[in-house]
């Protein structure tokens, strides 16, 4: 166990970029899929950056959960970052949300890598979850956030735009639906 | 081994990502549907594969070429 | 829903033919089947495909496919399963109906037979909604049966396609019945990956005659090449079943009233002939798709509006027929029915060509080939060929 703060630091820096790529990622799987090819970024494009831009979420999580188990300002165990709400003594709540949510991004992501075994109708309903992952590290983060909790202006204004980008994905998608089929790009 | 494309018609909704990464073989009609061409050959092999994992919906497979 | 151009029937006219068709006053009974055909052979599997193979039976679903490469196909794999084709989803064909309703143990006795040959133990029976009568029939032949045999009795949907082998297969498995992609054709792998004979209602009465009546008799009727006979459909204010052998002139089959119309032969999938052209040549498999005018599921039309009207109207309800769930075909199909209408030659011939072999079933193909045929027979005639 390391003293000092430096993960800690480490810790915190990660929750909020992670927050910030899962943000762009979700918000790219709502708008770059569905509807026709047409005008403006070729989707193979778009869709190759949702997948890349997952993966690097996917590892900079990894950061995020073993500075929280490696530092010892915090008692978190490995399997209580596995299993959520495990019985740790640091933020019960929101820390399950998190552990909940790291699930849920691993099944997501783990069932993505094997898509193509698969089959498209059970990836697609196990890819669902990818929005019950990102609620959840919202929750997290509300919840656990030491920024957050300490109302800093920048934190607040970083959770405050993730969740209106993804509200705007999910409005802009619910429109395009509403449209009739021809006048879809 | 000689193949060609095949498409699963019912899970096809026209996404195009087969048609941007394969051209030479993958047109788009007026409805943006694949208009498969003919046979895959060597050389557009590895796009093929990369078409038919990249199609959002699966709706796209490599098959054994047909004997004339 | 658009009402089909031609009303499905339920009580055509059927005549007395010289095979499937003979002895019709019988009545439709067991008793009286075996009274004239005495019990059900068991021939063996190697002579039954020998048999079959020297006389070319084949589908009379309308592809017209080697019923012995089927029978064979299936018989390589295990735990098959036998289908009896009864939806006869054309509107306009009534030779299944007729058969259901006046001798389905002709029908059954060919599943039955080649479920023995195949040690198959379940026998799945399609049969249509919006013909109650031949349905019916069909049900009271299969309580009559004294084999051990589980039969499955399916209710295809009122709709064009219900009939194609993947939307039955569909059907059979509880799920919707409409037509899939076919990775694989049903005969190696269907209904639930087993080894599946689906055919349609007269090919198994084709059979069921053939192990009744042996090799010779079944070759008595008919042309070297094409022993045996087929049933036709022919259309009217009451649709007329005939069972002609092949080889048969096309003037024998006509009726009077016809003559000098184009007509349409194969159904809604089918082509316009021109009468010159089709009273020249005979009943016959081969010849017919070698003219460019495949015999289908022997269904002619002659309607009383001209050609390029009923076409259209035709392509309007083949457009509304369709199961929407290939786009080719869900978008394509009503463009192609607003061209015809519209009489846009050009177009028309374009869409044809962009929605053929893009579909899992051959629904989008049938339509191009009507609207194809009107378009070469328009052509024909400008041309001065023929009427």
């Amino acid at each position: 166990m390391i003293d000092g703060p430096l993960l800690w630091y480490l810790n915190r820096g990660t929750g909020f970029v992670i927050l910030g790529l899962f943000t762009v990622t979700t918000a790219l799987g709502i708008l770059a899929t569905g509807g026709r090819a047409g005008r403006g970024v070729p989707r193979f494009v778009s869709q190759s950056l949702h997948r890349n831009l997952a993966l690097v979420s996917v590892a900079l999580l990894g950061a995020h959960v073993a500075t929280a188990v490696a530092d010892s300002y915090v008692d978190i165990r490995w399997w209580q970052a596995l299993v959520p709400w495990a019985g740790s003594t640091y933020q019960p709540l929101w820390l399950g949300l998190g552990t909940l949510a790291l699930d849920l991004v691993l099944v997501v992501a783990l069932t993505s890598l094997v898509r193509t075994r698969l089959g498209h109708r059970s990836w697609r309903a196990v890819h669902l979850l990818a929005y019950a992952g990102w609620a959840a590290a919202m929750a997290h983060t509300l919840g656990i956030g030491t920024d957050v909790r300490a109302d800093a202006a920048w934190a607040d204004l970083t959770v405050a735009a993730c969740a209106a980008l993804v509200a705007a994905a999910v409005v802009l998608r619910l429109g395009r639906l509403a449209l009739p089929a021809g006048s879809r790009a | 081994m000689t193949a060609r494309l095949r498409v699963d018609w019912p899970s096809c909704r026209a996404r195009g990502l087969c048609h941007e990464l394969l051209p030479e073989l993958v047109d788009l009609d007026e409805w943006g549907y694949p208009v498969v061409g003919g046979e895959v050959t060597p050389d557009l092999l590895a796009d093929a594969r990369a078409a038919v994992r990249m199609c959002p919906r699966l709706a796209l497979r490599l098959v054994a070429a047909r004997p004339v | 829903m658009t009402a089909p151009p031609v009303r499905a029937s339920d009580a055509p006219d059927v005549q007395e033919g010289p095979a499937l068709l003979a002895g019709l006053a019988d009545g439709p009974g067991l008793a009286a089947h075996r009274r004239r055909y005495g019990e059900l052979p068991r021939p063996g599997l190697d002579d039954l495909l020998g048999a079959l193979a020297r006389l070319r039976v084949r589908g009379r679903g309308g592809a017209g496919f080697p019923f012995e490469t089927k029978l064979r196909t299936a018989a390589a794999g295990r735990r098959p399963v036998l289908v009896v084709n009864l939806s006869e989803g054309e509107p306009a064909s009534a030779k299944d109906t007729a058969l259901a309703l006046t001798r389905p143990h002709l029908v059954l006795d060919g599943a039955v037979a080649v479920a023995r040959e195949l040690g198959a133990r379940e026998l799945h029976v399609v049969v249509p909604t919006e013909r109650p009568r031949a349905a019916a029939s069909m049900r009271a032949a299969l309580d009559e049966r004294p084999e051990r045999l589980r039969a499955v009795v399916h209710t295809a949907d009122a709709r064009f396609v219900a009939g194609q082998a993947r939307a039955v297969l569909e059907l059979m498995a509880g799920r919707p019945n409409l037509p899939v992609t076919s990775w694989q054709p049903e005969a190696v792998a269907g209904h639930r990956g087993r080894p599946t004979l689906l055919s349609n209602a007269e090919t198994w009465a084709q059979v069921g005659r053939l192990v009744l009546v042996g090799e010779r008799r079944y070759a008595a009727l008919g042309s070297p090449d094409e022993p045996g006979t087929t049933l036709l459909t022919l259309s009217g204010s009451r649709p007329r079943v005939r069972e002609v052998p092949f080889g048969t002139p096309w003037c024998d089959v006509l009726p009077a009233d016809w003559a000098g119309r184009p007509v349409l032969l194969g159904g809604f999938h089918g082509s316009w002939v021109p009468w010159d052209a089709l009273a020249a040549g005979t009943v016959s498999v081969d010849s017919m798709r070698a003219a460019g005018t495949p015999l289908g599921a022997g269904v002619l039309i002659c309607p009383d509006e001209p050609p390029a009207a009923f076409t259209a109207r035709v392509v309007g309800y083949l457009a509304a027929q369709s199961a929407g769930r290939c786009g080719p075909c869900r978008h394509g199909l009503p463009a192609l029915a607003a061209a015809v209408d519209a009489g846009a030659d050009d177009r028309a011939a374009e869409l044809a060509g962009l929605v053929t072999g893009r579909g899992a079933c051959a629904h989008p193909d049938g339509t191009a080939r009507l609207v194809r045929s009107l378009l070469a027979l328009r052509a024909g005639v400008r041309a001065g060929v023929s009427s």
